[in-house]
């Protein structure tokens, strides 16, 4: 019964240099905490605070153009997106993709994580500078 | 004087001359006492010899006839069928080749433990110094009488199945990161930078999702999924400070 | 790798491993149930981005919509949301401490803890938006 040679565990650390998994995982915890406070402000400021629960459009844009309101939004939105991205990704790993599959789909994921931020950014901008 | 009850047993069958799987009823007679593996030993015995069925100690610490019954992971010898219901499903362990019908190749298992070492046996104090040192060294085999077993784990590969992750193969799993998390509480000689290199991978401690399945089946109280998390806190502590600095991990000379 | 004699036992599966009910305890339910409603909240994203694009189009067009959002219908669909987003924020926060390394053995409990405040934030809520 041989046990594996310090050489062996060695090559397998060098292989893993960067610590990327950890930094996904505290990325998800940070991105989930952030949400909890930062959802729960949106919730409440959104629609239990002015009268009947949902904004006019007058009242969104006068709400929007108050520049925390308009860095909370912001911010919300890279937590969100980051946060729900990475979910499906893990998700979509469990279906057991591999190679060049996996790797189609985290540069799709990534891509559409990218697209969602500059989307909802550039919605934020036109409320606000030109509602 | 009451006739024993029976119960009705559905088994996986799929043996090397099946196109594809299907399930067979055996009716059997079964007592307050009478185990599955009671019950499939008679199917055996009485009604289809062609039954394959693997066991050995009989007494659960052999970890041999680990198998799904109503869909949970359990050794055969020690579940008995009183309270299962009238009908019962009896299939393999999940993930794993079967072999013949309730038999399964356990090589994934072991396969996972390998890299870790397996720690499960490693130098026992009592070989004395050279003992000891000769286990430790690389490129060498361990003499059997150096070494002890110190782990709970009996490898049934119970876990492996009951995980909703592992059946993806590239995942280290609950047992071989179970093992990892023991070598680096009681190392006794074995590299402990090493192995946690190992876990930090997206296949090792981090694509466990906390469900906690492995634990609940384990037969022999390892509780790999405290273990997984337990590794997870090393990974952190040994990784969250270089995170905030460089990115680049020294490895020990 | 498989030998000659081998075979694949599992039957074709219909549903990923995670998904499949049988013989499962409470942490694997939690897990699920964690799963489904992220995916659901991701669904839910990009249904808001869409929604919230109305405000391009001007008062009209978005008051109009506010008008069809206080409808029974939608305000169920709120508190279903607000049940959602609690059980993915508090057992968030519990796969987050769990995941680190910090009370395991308390898992079960903390599952409770969760189960509890989930209940307490829903029926708050419902009376809110319904009342």
């Amino acid at each position: 019964m041989a046990t594996r040679t310090e050489e062996d565990f060695t090559e397998a650390t060098r292989r893993r240099r960067r610590p990327r998994p950890t930094f996904a995982w505290v990325a998800q915890v940070v991105s989930g905490v952030l949400l909890l406070v930062l959802l729960t402000a949106h919730m409440v400021a959104q629609h239990f605070v002015v009268e009947g629960g949902l904004r006019t459009y007058d009242q969104v844009i006068a709400w929007i153009r108050n520049p925390v309101v308009f860095a909370v939004e912001a911010l919300l939105l890279v937590c969100v997106t980051w946060h729900g991205i990475a979910g499906v990704h893990a998700v979509l790993l469990d279906l057991g993709l591999r190679g060049r599959a996996e790797r189609i789909v985290a540069r799709v994921l990534l891509d559409l994580a990218v697209a969602t931020i500059l989307y909802g950014l550039w919605l934020l901008y036109m409320l606000a500078f030109r509602g | 004087m009451s006739s024993p009850r029976t119960v009705l047993l559905k088994v996986f069958r799929y043996g090397p001359d099946d196109a594809a799987p299907r399930y067979d009823q055996f009716r059997v007679p079964a007592g307050p006492r009478t185990t599955v593996l009671d019950a499939l030993l008679a199917i055996q015995r009485r009604q289809d010899p062609s039954l394959s069925v693997r066991h050995s100690c009989l007494h659960g610490s052999c970890g041999t006839c680990g198998m799904r019954v109503n869909g949970r992971e359990v050794l055969a010898c020690v579940t008995r069928l009183d309270g299962l219901g009238d009908a019962v499903v009896v299939e393999p362990l999940a993930g794993a080749a079967v072999a013949g019908d309730l038999v399964v190749d356990m090589e994934h298992v072991y396969r996972r433990l390998e890299p870790v070492g397996r720690p499960l046996l490693r130098a026992s104090e009592r070989a004395g110094p050279d003992g000891a040192e000769a286990a430790a060294a690389p490129g060498t085999v361990p003499v059997l009488e150096e070494l002890e077993r110190f782990e709970d784990c009996i490898e049934c590969g119970l876990c492996l199945s009951a995980c909703p992750v592992a059946g993806d193969p590239r995942f280290l799993g609950p047992a071989a990161l179970a093992a990892a998390e023991r070598v680096l509480e009681e190392p006794r000689g074995t590299d402990g930078r090493a192995v946690l290199g190992l876990v930090d991978d997206a296949h090792g401690a981090w694509r466990c999702h906390a469900a906690f399945e492995c634990s609940a089946v384990c037969p022999a109280g390892v509780d790999p999924g405290g273990a997984i998390m337990r590794l997870r806190r090393r990974l952190l502590a040994d990784r969250l400070p270089r995170l905030v600095g460089r990115y680049h991990q020294e490895v020990p000379s | 790798m498989m030998r000659a004699g081998l075979r694949r036992g599992d039957k074709r599966r219909l549903v990923p491993r995670w998904l499949d009910p049988h013989g499962r305890h409470l942490g694997t339910w939690a897990f699920v149930a964690n799963r489904l409603t992220g995916l659901g909240l991701v669904v839910y994203l990009y249904l808001h981005l869409v929604i919230l694009s109305t405000l391009l189009r001007g008062p009209e067009a978005w008051d109009g919509l506010v008008e069809l959002f206080r409808r029974p219908v939608f305000l169920a669909f709120d508190v279903l949301l607000v049940a959602g987003l609690a059980f993915h924020g508090f057992n968030g926060l519990r796969v987050a401490l769990v995941g680190s390394g910090l009370l395991v053995d308390r898992h079960k409990a903390l599952l409770v803890a969760a189960g509890t405040l989930v209940g307490l934030v829903t029926l708050v809520a419902a009376v809110r938006i319904v009342g």
